[in-house]
Order: structure tokens, then sequence, then C-alpha cells
């Protein structure tokens, strides 16, 4: 028997084995491999070993098949990946980290057994599973094979499996083209580090297939896949930013959806007044104002963590605490587009719901909308179909969900933005300063009583009486009268009165009615 | 550098002027759209060249409403 690859014969003392066990060991860590690391360290980053040092609890990390390496590669230890279980914040994960030294990251036969196998062990044991992706994709010294690829296993059956049960994390964290980003779509939270990329392919094989020229961070950079198409959910300067901002992307969450909520000892006052809310949001409907404002004033002190801040931005998706408990905020902002929900702050908000939905965060609308945006852009981008997906989440999602009402409630919008009764929204209430009804007065009453308007003797009086009439219909109180908010409430109380909700609502709605169905048929 | 609208209104307003040093997010013209008054913004902090746009004119989303020459 051999205990190397170089097959020579193993000695017969036991102490000279663990020797050579040992030395093989050592010979896949960092510190033998200076020399095949230092391309790594000279562009700032860090090993998968250091990474994975950095983002688990200090010596928390039990590695897995360290002394794999592929038959025909002598010089591919652990066949690209660094694979096992550690602790973030005491509770146990799953990581599986690409290393870019050997062979590019590229995924080898041998590496996929290690990814499946741990991603089976987040699926059995129900713990959170993070990528650390830094590598390109399959492996195409084997790739370029039929008898290989088609009979090839990946784990994406796995990581469906796993989507709602246990979150599920990727880093960005050098070249992603291709697989690496095929896996992070399946990703609860992605994280990008700028200068690493992300898409479907790079740009060899985009100018091969269609000759497009373009850079790799034009095509798939941080700005463009985070900030503009919200394929990441954050960009990041460093690769330590990145590996922080899962461990507190996962301190929101349970460790599955069976595991009760992570609530955290919180010394914020939880009937802290604030005198501010009384003048962050002017009764003036045509002014904006920065909604973010009033969520760092209602929120636990440093709680909130926004998902997508560079990505439809007309609507704020943050993760937060109140009275340390977490809970998902879904935000209108007049800052962007008025506020309005066009297709991809659609996109985001019913992902976020989605997300909080299945690990149990209770969901807290701040409603200001004018309704959703309207006109040819908007149509071609398939707003009506897109629109629907908000409503179809809102419609699954059995936490509790609470609504304020800040201003504006429009239309559909408001709807979807979970107001008055529609979803049975567990708590609804409004500030003075809210103005809900079907779509905004002026345009409707245009539409409603244009001819009666035109025929008038003085028909701008006429339209002036219209609009004075119908505004008199519109106001707090009158939503209050008719039952469609539970109560109107001081600004500065939203924050009391939140908590308070919160902490006697039943984790989730049980009872409905559903029809014996195997499943929902998404709009999108 | 442009300024682009990020959204299709009217413009209500114009109100900075060629020449003048701006600092990222400053309002250029004021849009409105969706009953409610949008500004157009520096992309970045620079000195104003030209404003491309009138009141009353109408702005169509991505359109470019002033041209920029970056500090």
């Amino acid at each position: 028997m051999s205990l190397r690859a170089d097959a020579r014969p193993a000695p017969d003392d036991l102490r000279a084995r663990l020797d050579l066990v040992r030395a093989a060991k050592r010979a896949v860590g960092d510190a033998a491999r200076a020399e095949a690391l230092a391309r790594q360290r000279a562009r700032g980053k860090l090993t998968a070993r250091e990474r994975i040092a950095a983002l688990a609890d200090p010596g928390s990390f039990v590695e897995a098949g360290a002394l794999v390496r592929p038959r025909d590669q002598p010089d591919a230890p652990g066949d690209g990946v660094v694979t096992g279980s550690a602790r973030i914040g005491g509770r146990p994960v799953s990581i599986v980290a690409n290393d870019f030294s050997v062979m590019g990251g590229s995924s080898g036969e041998a590496g996929a057994r290690k990814t499946l196998r741990q991603t089976q062990a987040s699926l059995d044991h129900g713990i959170p599973y993070v990528s650390l992706l830094d590598g390109g994709g399959h492996r195409i010294q084997e790739g370029l094979d039929s008898r290989h690829f088609a009979a090839v296993s990946t784990n994406f059956q796995q990581l469906v499996d796993l989507s709602g049960w246990a979150p599920i994390c990727a880093a960005m964290m050098g070249s992603g083209f291709a697989g690496p980003s095929n896996m992070s779509a399946l990703a609860d939270f992605v994280v990008m580090v700028r200068g690493a990329t992300m898409g479907i392919a790079g740009p060899a094989l985009v100018k091969a297939a269609t000759g497009e020229d373009i850079d790799k961070e034009a095509l798939g950079g941080a700005a463009a896949q985070a900030d503009r198409h919200g394929i990441a959910d954050l960009a990041v300067d460093t690769d330590a930013e990145a590996l922080e901002a899962i461990r507190r992307f996962l301190s929101y969450f349970p460790s599955n959806a069976a595991e009760p909520l992570p609530i955290q000892p919180c010394d914020d006052p939880a009937d802290r007044r604030e005198e501010a809310l009384l003048d962050l949001v002017p009764a003036n409907t045509r002014r904006a104002y920065d909604v973010r404002k009033v969520l760092a004033a209602v929120a636990d002190r440093e709680s909130l963590f926004e998902l997508k801040p560079g990505y439809a931005r007309n609507v704020v998706t943050s993760l937060a605490r109140l009275g340390g408990r977490p809970v998902g905020i879904i935000a209108n902002q007049p800052l962007h587009l008025a506020g309005t929900l066009d297709s991809p702050a659609c996109e985001k908000a019913a992902h976020f719901i989605a997300l909080c939905d299945a690990f149990g965060l209770p969901l807290v609308f701040f409603v200001d909308i004018p309704g959703f945006l309207v006109g040819s852009p908007a149509e071609k981008s398939g707003l009506v179909r897109r629109s629907a997906r908000i409503i179809h989440e809102l419609g699954k999602a059995t936490v509790p969900r609470l609504s304020v009402v800040l201003r504006k409630g429009y239309g559909l919008g408001f709807i979807a933005m979970n107001g008055g009764r529609s979803f049975g929204a567990d708590l609804t209430v409004a500030w003075p300063s809210a103005e809900i009804c079907a779509m905004s007065i002026e345009g409707a009453t245009d539409v409603a009583f244009g001819r009666e308007i035109a025929a008038a003797p003085d028909p701008a009086a006429r339209r002036a009486e219209l609009i004075a009439g119908f505004r008199a219909r519109v106001g707090p109180l009158e939503a209050a009268e008719g039952f469609g908010v539970d109560d109107l409430i001081d600004p500065r109380d939203t924050r009391p009165v939140l908590v308070e909700a919160l902490s006697r609502l039943a984790p989730r709605r049980r009872g409905r009615a559903r029809p014996p169905k195997h499943r929902d048929i998404s709009p999108i | 550098m442009e300024a682009k609208s990020e959204i299709t209104g009217r413009v209500l307003e114009v109100v900075a002027s060629p020449g003048q040093q701006l600092a990222e997010d400053d309002p250029i013209v004021v849009l409105e759209s969706m009953k409610m008054e949008i500004a157009v913004t520096a992309p970045r902090a620079g000195t104003l060249r030209e404003i491309k746009v009138g009141v009353d004119d109408l702005v169509e989303e991505d359109q470019v409403v002033a041209l920029m020459d970056p500090a």
C-alpha cells in the first residue's frame, strides 16, 4: 500500500506513517504553497483558507477533503476547492471556497464531489451554505469531452432543495463568469468585491460567440452587476468586507426555517420616541425626501442592513431589528422615480418578501407610493406581470406584516405595499400625512369628468370645484372612519407602536384554507 | 459627463446655470412627473457646461438634460 501519490511503499511503523500524513497535509497548506499563492496575494486578495479564517469564528473550521487530488494532476491540492464546516456567531455553517491558485479555481470532478457533499450537509443538518467563489467555472481540460460532460453532476438540485430551508450566501471574490455566477443565482444573498466579475459568460466567449467587444469590468463588474442590474445584493471594496457582510447577513436569520428567529439583546429603548419624525416627511406631496432617514429613526440603532442599495433605488429593502427582533423593511423611496414601483423595484421587493417569509422575519412596510410607474418604457419592461409578482409573494407570505402609511397610498401600489385590508395586514397604521385613494385626484378628475369640465361655463372653476370635492373625501381620518387602517398615530410613536405589535403577534399565521394543490405558479 | 433624467416628465424649473460648480447630487433641473417634483442631479462633482432643456420641455427617460465637465 502507499501513502503517497508517487507510490512509495508505506513504512510499517504507524508513527512514521503519521508523519507522512502530516507532511501531506502540510503540503496543501498555505505555508507550503507560498509561490503558488503569490499571485493571489499580489492582487490584494486573501487565499481560500485565509478567507475561511476571516469568515468563521476563530479555530472553528473543520475541513473535509483537504487531501483530495485528481488522479492525473499532481499539483492540484484539494482539487481546487476547500470545503468543510465552521461556526459563524457560534452557529454551524457549511463553507465551500474556490482556490484560485489551483487551476484557476476551476471545478474538477473530485472538487465537485466535495462541493456536493457539503451542500448535502447543509440540507441534512439545516445549516447555512456559504460559497466563496473565485474561479473559472467548469474545468476546461475535463469539460471538452462528451463522455464526461453529458454525465456531469452538479449541486443545483441540492441548492434548490436548500432554498428556503437554510440561508444560502455567495461571495463573488474574483473571476466569476459562468459556473460561479450560475451558483450565485440560486443564493439568497450575493456580495461582490469590486474588481470581481460575474455574468453568464466572460469577454472572450462573448467575442467568439457574437463579436461584441467588451471588457470584463464593463460586462460583469460590480458597477454593472450590483449597481445597475441587481444581480448582486451588495458591492464592497475588499475581501474582508465581503466576509463581514456575510457574517452580518446571517445574524438576522435562523439557521433554518424550523428554528426560531435569532433575537438579540437590545439596548435601544423600545419606547424611544423620535422627535425628528415630525419633520422628515413633508406634508406637501410634491416634495421628495429620503425615506432612509425615517427608517434609521425607527429601527434599533445601527441595525439597518440594506440589500441592493444601488439597484432599483425607488424601493428600499433592508434587514433591521426592532426591539432586538429581526425584521425585513420595504419602503418606497420618493427620492427616486417619485417612489413609484417599476419592474426592477418589483423584482427587488418580491424577492425580499420571499426571503423574509422563508425564514420567519416579519415584514414592515413604509408606504408613500404615487402608484406603479406608467408609460411605454414601463409597459415594455413587462410591468403588468412583474407587479403581480409582489402581489403573489404577499399572498403566499405567512409571517406577520405591518404597514405604516407615511403619505401617499395610491392604487394598486398601495395594495402591493401591504396597505389596507387586501392581505390582512396584522397592523396598519397611518401618519396624519396619509392620503389614500385609488389614483391621484387631479388625474382621476380629468379622466372621469373631462367632458363635464369642458362643457362648463368656466371649465377651470368647475375642475377646481370637483377636485376640492374629492379632496375633502381623501384624508387620514376618512381612512380611519372606514376602518381601512387600525389607527392614526403620532409619527414619533412609530417605533414603540411597531415594537409592541411585533412582541405579541404569532410568528406565523395559520388556518387559511388552501386547496390541495402541489404548488403555486409565479407570474414570472 | 452627462446628467440624464431617470423618468419621463416635464421641466418645471431650471435651477443651475452653465459655468456653475456643482457637487455630486446637486440639482440641475426640476421635473414634474407622477405629480412630484423630481430633480435631475449632477452624477458627480464638476462644472456645468450646458443645459439642453428649458421650462415646459418634455423630457424622456434616459434623456441627457445637461453636460458637465468632471472636477
